[in-house]
């Protein structure tokens, strides 16, 4: 009877890598997709100063914003609904040049309510956020 | 017979990537101060890059912070000033609880302009959806 003799044959394979290369990249994506929700961001804002009056009228299209205290939207002295707000928002400042929105409340309005109405004019296309304090008249 | 030995630099890039990671994600730690906890509002506009700034955050109770110290509104507009005088053009950075009054706000903006600011942000959180 004869036998056969297996050669084992050592072969010198390195690591396949690949995947963990491939699962690294992975989360190193995930990582700078999931960071801006991590961390706080910002939308930038102003304070109007008074400015010295030029000759002329100002042709200029305004887009000022009043939020009253029971929740109504005033834009440019007429009420609106929040729906057609974001619908008037984007025509507005497509013919303004400045693209400047005012913003200003009552005494009792809420900080959030006055940011998602920034936050609408930023993504309508507002370049500048003006928010403006109102004084009572005695 | 000479044999062909090469350095495994994979360990060494491995580590390397880690510590890029590790970077970025301290980085905007120890750049702002939002140690203090507030609710800021969501939003779906995030226009603020990470730099070196001054937060004044207004707490849901009305307490105060400068830099995450706690501070009050006579002493804010000096200590502000002391640092805007140094750099004129560092941004600030309001970050106030979404249920404080907009008018609470609008005071610490007043006091930040008359202190010498000229970048003011509302510090705001990035909605998901």
């Amino acid at each position: 009877m004869s036998r056969k003799r297996i050669k084992h044959e050592v072969r010198n394979e390195g690591l396949i890598l690949t995947s963990l290369v491939d699962i690294a990249l992975s989360l190193v994506i995930g990582f700078i997709v999931a960071l801006p929700f991590f961390f706080e961001s910002g939308i930038f804002v102003s304070q109007p100063g008074v400015a010295k009056a030029v000759n002329g009228q100002e042709s200029d299209v305004k887009v000022n914003i009043f939020l009253t205290n029971d929740g109504r939207i005033i834009l440019n002295e007429k009420a609106v609904p929040k729906e057609t707000l974001s619908s008037l928002l984007p025509q507005l400042l497509a013919r303004s040049v400045s693209k400047r929105v005012i913003v200003s409340s009552d005494d009792r309005v809420r900080y959030d309510d006055v940011v998602q109405i920034l936050d609408l004019a930023k993504q309508s296309g507002a370049a500048d956020l003006c928010l403006l304090r109102t004084s009572k008249i005695r | 017979m000479t044999k062909n030995a090469n350095i495994d630099i994979l360990p060494m890039a491995c580590v390397g990537l880690l510590l890029v990671i590790m970077m970025i994600m301290t980085a905007p730690m120890t750049m702002t101060h939002s140690n203090t906890r507030v609710t800021v509002p969501k939003t779906h506009t995030a226009e603020r890059k990470t730099e070196e700034d001054i937060t004044i955050t207004l707490a849901k109770d009305g307490k105060l912070y400068l830099n995450d110290q706690l501070t009050d509104r006579l002493e804010l507009e000096d200590q502000l000033g002391e640092v805007i005088d140094k750099d004129p053009y560092c941004l600030v950075v309001v970050r106030a609880d979404k249920d404080v009054y907009h008018k609470d706000v609008l005071d610490l903006i007043a006091i930040a302009k008359q202190a010498g600011a000229t970048r003011i942000a509302c510090a705001t959180k990035k909605r998901k959806d």
